[in-house]
This record gives structure tokens, sequence and C-alpha cells, in this order.
């Protein structure tokens, strides 16, 4: 996620009261229609929550997998983690929509992590021990170097690549969550004063 | 010129001038024409646009899906290839199914447009720049391709009048490639960027300055200063960022002699050939699919560079079998668009300043000049012409950071100090990239749609590679470590600054326009948009689109004042 990412998701960005009466004149409102939710007003960020939540994509195994899986990627600490932010419902809701190559992508990643936890503990990925969870998250979380005794080039990193793909659409749905805005500091203010920029003396930059 | 008001159907009057698309051109044609005392007819082919629908303080939490749709490339599979396209907005962004276009399958273009009032001015990217004298004359200095009819000393006081009504915050540098202008102060530069400056000025003698932007850094002209929010391509409540609708364009209906008629999807141009003048123009409505005329003395076309080259091309007649004021065959040729792709970005690991969400958010960057094939710098041996990069250094959250738990969640907002550059390089005009009408291809009002056909070509591609190297090479001078170059020619539309198409010149044998931007073919009818340039420069064009647009106003003002309109 980059920089542009997060101004999408709100946290970079900032509230002022309109400061003065819009200069418009004769601007007539647009039919609702040809309006965003977003430009009409609409808030969904409670839609998540609603009682009686069932996914729309994700069977229930999935569903449960990818619980367990975000809440070890973003765990809760001093600050809730992704089971909390809703993580799983939200890759749900964004999967329901997406293209049938998305959608197959992401379950194949899922399911090379259940593949590749029945092959070395004879048992899904969500009923794991958590040491073997973790041991297992650790052998797919970074890339795999060439040989530093031949100089040989690695081996095809599928493991790590299903993993990057997975933590990435967590990673997304937490930090523009609500609670990833909080994670990040943000006030929930949207402006904060006039840019300052660098006040060093020349040479002397931190 | 008429000077009688008529408050009556708009479409029963006959017009001193119609001016059709409200962006940035549009906007100053009806503001100048209008102040001036014509009687004028601004035709937009979307809606009205109001503040009520700016969303730039609407968290993405908000969002349905958090900013991250999958939905919008449903209806706008294009125009999201557009940064500016995002959930909060896609509905000021043309839905593609209704609005086509064609390429051959090997050259894919992206054409990413807004039919709204204002147009692209809602969503543009701010950055303003002057061309420079050489860029006016390249073809004398280089020997590619053809000189404009103006120099930079006939835009200047053009160049001027726009900047002090636009209100551009820059500073002045002096760069012989680079003209200054009429700046509000400018904005500040973080720490890297400074560091950059300082650096790239000792050990390359190059120009690292502050972005040039049409936001403003202090109230002017009725408008606010920037409340440094962040995301201005999703509106601006305080207007602080330059948009026609509410500058230009209202400007021109508190004249009183400014007729806005949205909904007005402009099919065509009509011409009397008897006495080879154009009459006005036929539109359909958006919403009901009538089919309309309106009368005018003057048409000027400010339609977007394809779009009022596409108007012209639907126009044609008996005496213009080709296309209207197509004799010398040029209309259509020439397309250019700014080659982007190259680049590298880095690390500046001696800042010690973290990310922070709760930081002003300057919307804007910083910019470095083209030095390749400056007045004072050798001939360069793989090509000709140069670039400009725009770029940002700044402390920002690790999204990439490794691992996972929390480790992972301490080292995002631990953060990283990154720095980088992009390229815009010039885009050569050349005849082989061009538009015509598919005649097998129609939008959704029936009206025929183009085929485009353009790629970037070698000199294109060299500017990147070279435009990778030395922006890896200012930022390992400043410091920067792991380095990363971006190596690409994007394609052609991914700049948004088409250009060309009906081109000015002083040959009508070998150009559309003249230095007014009127038709060498038919006296009163003008092209004051982008398809007027004649090379692209590197510049981001708007400011000049808008000089330009000024200039040729004045012209048809002295015109109808001496009655020759």
């Amino acid at each position: 996620m980059k920089r542009r990412d997060l101004i999408r998701a709100g946290v970079l960005t900032g509230a002022v009261a309109a400061l003065r009466p819009p200069l418009a004149r004769a601007q007539i409102a647009a039919p609702p229609s040809e309006l965003t939710p977003a430009q009409s007003g609409v808030d969904a960020s409670k839609d998540l929550a609603a009682p009686g939540w069932k996914p729309l994509f994700h069977d229930e195994h999935q569903n449960e997998t990818l619980i367990v899986l975000s809440e070890l990627i973003i765990p809760a600490t001093d600050t809730p983690g992704a089971k909390e932010a809703l993580v799983n419902r939200y890759i749900d809701l964004v999967l329901a929509a997406d293209t049938h190559e998305n959608q197959r992508a992401f379950l194949n990643s899922l399911g090379y992590l259940d593949g590749e936890s029945i092959r070395r503990y004879k048992a899904a990925f969500r009923y794991l021990s958590r040491e073997d969870q973790d041991d297992l998250l650790h052998a797919l979380a970074y890339p795999i170097g060439g040989s530093e005794w031949t100089g040989a080039a690695p081996p095809a990193d599928v493991g790590h690549t299903h993993f990057e793909k997975l933590k990435q659409r967590i990673g997304i749905a937490y930090y523009n969550s609500q609670i990833g805005t909080r994670e990040l500091g943000w006030d929930g203010n949207f402006t904060h004063g006039v840019y300052q920029g660098c006040e060093h003396p020349e040479g002397n930059h931190k | 010129m008429s000077r009688i008001y008529m408050p009556q159907d708009p479409l029963q009057q006959t017009y001193d001038a119609v001016v059709v698309g409200s962006g940035a051109t549009g906007g100053w044609a009806a503001k100048q024409l209008a102040e001036a005392g014509l009687k004028v007819a601004l035709l937009e082919a979307g809606r009205a646009v109001s503040p009520t629908e700016f969303t730039e303080h609407t968290p993405a939490y908000q969002l349905k899906y958090r900013d991250h749709s999958p939905e919008i490339v449903r209806t706008r599979p294009i125009q999201k290839q557009c940064y500016a396209c995002m959930e909060y907005n896609y509905e000021w962004f043309v839905n593609d199914l209704d609005n086509p276009y064609s390429t051959p399958p090997d050259k894919p273009f992206t054409w990413q447009r807004l039919r709204v009032l204002g147009g692209r001015s809602l969503v543009w990217g701010r950055q303003s720049y002057r061309l420079s004298d050489s860029d006016f004359k390249a073809a004398s200095l280089d020997g590619y391709g053809d000189d404009w009819p103006i120099s930079y000393a006939d835009l200047a006081p053009f160049y001027d009048i726009v900047e002090k009504y636009v209100g551009i915050t820059g500073a002045a540098e002096g760069n012989e490639m680079l003209p200054d202008g009429q700046f509000l102060p400018p904005m500040k530069m973080s720490c890297g960027e400074v560091l950059l400056r300082e650096r790239v000025k000792a050990k390359f003698a190059r120009t690292v300055t502050i972005g040039r932007a049409a936001v403003l850094t202090q109230s002017h002209n009725g408008r606010a200063a920037c409340h440094y929010c962040g995301p201005c391509e999703r509106g601006c409540r305080t207007f602080s960022y330059f948009s026609s609708p509410f500058t230009t364009v209202a400007d021109a209906q508190n004249s009183g002699n400014c007729t806005l008629i949205t909904n007005a999807v402009v099919s065509h141009v009509n011409m009397d050939n008897a006495s080879n003048k154009a009459t006005g123009v036929t539109h359909v409505d958006r919403l009901t699919r009538q089919v309309k005329e309106v009368r005018a003395k003057s048409v000027i076309l400010c339609a977007q560079a394809m779009e009022s080259t596409r108007i012209l091309l639907n126009s044609s007649t008996r005496e213009y079998p080709t296309g209207l004021a197509n004799s010398s065959g040029a209309l259509g040729h020439y397309l250019m668009d700014h080659v982007v792709g190259g680049g590298a970005s880095g690390q500046l690991r001696e800042m010690k300043v973290r990310p922070d969400a709760n930081q002003p958010q300057r919307p804007n960057g910083i910019y470095i000049p083209r030095f390749r094939n400056t007045p004072s710098s050798k001939k360069h041996s793989q090509f000709i012409r140069g670039y400009g990069y725009q770029g940002e250094g700044g402390p920002e959250f690790n999204f990439a950071a490794e691992g996972y738990g929390a480790s992972f969640k301490g080292a995002v907002k631990e953060g990283a100090y990154g720095i980088g550059l992009g390229a815009f390089g010039e885009s050569l005009a050349r005849w082989d990239n061009y538009i015509e009408i598919d005649s097998n291809l129609k939008d959704a009002w029936g009206i025929p749609a183009l085929r485009i056909v353009m790629t970037h070509g070698d000199n294109e591609a060299a500017l990147m590679d070279d435009a990778a190297a030395q922006a890896a090479e200012m930022l390992e001078a400043a410091g920067a470590k792991d380095i990363k170059m971006q190596v690409r020619v994007e394609m052609p539309g991914m700049a948004i600054h088409e250009l060309g198409t009906a081109r000015m010149g002083n040959d009508p044998k070998k150009s559309v326009l003249n230095a007014f931007n009127q038709t060498h073919d038919v006296k009163n009818l003008f092209v004051m948009d982008g398809a007027s340039f004649v090379s692209s420069a590197c510049q981001n064009p708007t400011l000049t689109m808008m000089a330009v647009t000024v200039r040729a106003c004045s012209h048809v003002i002295d015109r109808f004042r001496k009655s020759e309109i």
C-alpha cells in the first residue's frame, strides 16, 4: 500500500467546516443516480457490523480460516487487531463483487495454506495449535534466497507468493478500516494547519 | 457585437459565440468573451456540479469498499486506469460503455476523461509550468518537426493574466527551460527534498524546485487558501485549487452574457456552404436524446484535444469531405501525450522523521526542469528534446514491511523515509500518431466515435531510459539507499496530456489553425485547447492551454469590435 492508498484511506485527510459559502451560482445538484454513494453522503462504515451477518462469497470454513489468519498477521496488541476490525467481512464483501480471476486467485492462496497445513500437520490451518500455525507462517513469510554454496538461483517461491497475496488483502482491509486509521494514529481531524516543511539550516537535515 | 440581452429560449437566439466544453480552456473562453460583452452560449456535455458532492473529507472507511471498489471496473474499465478515478468520484468520469473508442490491437491508448461541468479541471494534477522559448522554437534548434507560429514573448503576457487569476504557488528559479511567472508564495519542501535540492545543485548544477501548482497558499480572488487536507481530486469545499465551474464559468455567468447549456453532447459544427461560415453546432441532449441546434456567429471548440477534432471530423461537408477545416489533411494527425514510466525511488535512512497521520498534507510535490538538450548543455547522443521530473520525499507508513504479527504492525508505524522522481518526457509530433472516425463505432448518442492510433517511438523510449538512470544518480547523490529504477514506456494516454490533432501553423497547407487558433479554412471557427499544440514540450500543458485560449480570445474580441465576424 502506497501513500496514495493511504490518502484514499482518509488517514491523511481531514475535515474543515466550509470556510465560506459556495462560490458557484446557479449550480443545480445532480440527480442521485449520477452521484456516487460517497457523493450522496452515504456512510457505509457500520454495514459490516450488522447483526446476522453472513458471508456472501466464502463458505464457513474459508471464513473461519480467514479470521484466524488475519488475526495472526495483524494481531490485537495494545490496539485492536484484524478480527475486531472485521477484516474477514470486508474481504468477503470485496471478493463477492470481484472478477472470477481475482476470486479464484484468492481461494487458491487460501487453499494453498490449508494444503501445506494438511501436508505438514495433517490438519487444516485453523485447527492447528498456535505453535504449529506460527511455524507454518514463518516458513512462508520470508522469501527464499539462492544458494550461498553454489550460487544456484532460488527455487520458485510459491508459498511466499501466496502468503504475500493474502497479507496484502488483509493489510488493505485493516488499515482502511476505522480501527486501522486509529492504529496509525489519526485523530479524526481533516486539517492540521499549514504544511511546514524543512526548517533546518542548510546541510543539517534530519 | 450584440449588446441586447434577450431572456428567451436559449436555442431560439443567435449568439455571438458558442463555446463547446466547460473545462480549463472552455471556462476561460466563456469568461473572456462574455466579460467583453459578447453573447455566449457555453455548452457542456455533462451535468452541472455542486460543492455538495465533494468528498475530500470523507474517510475511506465510510465507503462500502473503502475506496477499493471492484465494481467501478464494470462501467469504467479504462477510466479506472486514472489515479484520480476512485470509489469517491467515479461518476464524474465517463462511462466507458457509453463512450467507446477503438485502437489497433497492438497499440493500446488510455483515454481518461470527465463529462461534467468543469471537465478534467475538477480532478487535474494542478501542476502549472510555462513553456520556454526553446520549446516554441524546438524545430529550429534541433531540426525535428515544426516551430510554433508564436514565440514565448507572444504568450508571456497571457501567461501573466492566467496566473494572476488562477493563483499559482511556486518559486522563481531563473531556469532557462522553465520561465518564472506570477507566483503566490511557494509551498515548503520536506527535509529530504531540500537535501536533494542542495546535493543535486552541488553535484550536477541542476534545479530541484517546489512544484508550481494551481493551489492557493493565500486567499486570492475570493477563494480561501489551501487547508492541506490532501485529496484535491475529490473536490475542494474552499475552492482552493483551480477548477473552472467555481471560477471562470461562474464569472462568465455573472457577466449576464453567458448562457450555460448542460447535457449538450455536440455532434458537429453546422456550416453555411455559400458563405463558408460556421452557423453554430448541433447537439444531442444527453438525457432525452433530442437533437438540438445552437446558432452562433462564431464557433469555439474547447472540448479537449481529441474531442474537438472528433467534432470537426464528424462535420465533413461536400466542400470539406475529410473533415471540416481540413484542407491541409493534417486534421487528426500529430497526436501527442507525454511519455511516462521512467524514474527511480529510494529511501533516505539518515532522516529520523517518522510518519504521522496528523500532519498537513501538501497537495504538491517537487519538480526538476529539463536539463537535456538545453541551450547551455551539449546535444545528447541518444535522443533529442528532454524530460522533467515530478517527485516527492517524506516519511511514509511502511505497509510493505516484512513478516507478520506484532512486529509487522510495529514496522508499519515505524515507517520509512521515501523519495522518488518520475519523468514526463516530450512526445514528438509524428504524422503516424493520429485519430480518425471509426465508421463502425458510435457512442450512446449515435455520434461516430474515434479510432486512436498512437505509439511512443524510439526517442521517447530513450528519454525514459535516461530519465531512470539520471533519477537514480541524483537520488544516490542525496544519500538514498535501496534505490529502484522504473524503466518503462507506459502506454500513450497515461500522462493524460493529450495534445495536437489540429495544430497551429503559418502554412495553411501543413496546419489546421493559424497563430490565433482560427481555422485557416473557416474564419469564424476556432479550436482553443490542447489540439492546437505544435509540439508537446515536457511541461504539464494546462497552463499553456489556458494562456493560448486567452490570447486567442483577445483576437476574437478584436475581430468582433472591427465587425469582421
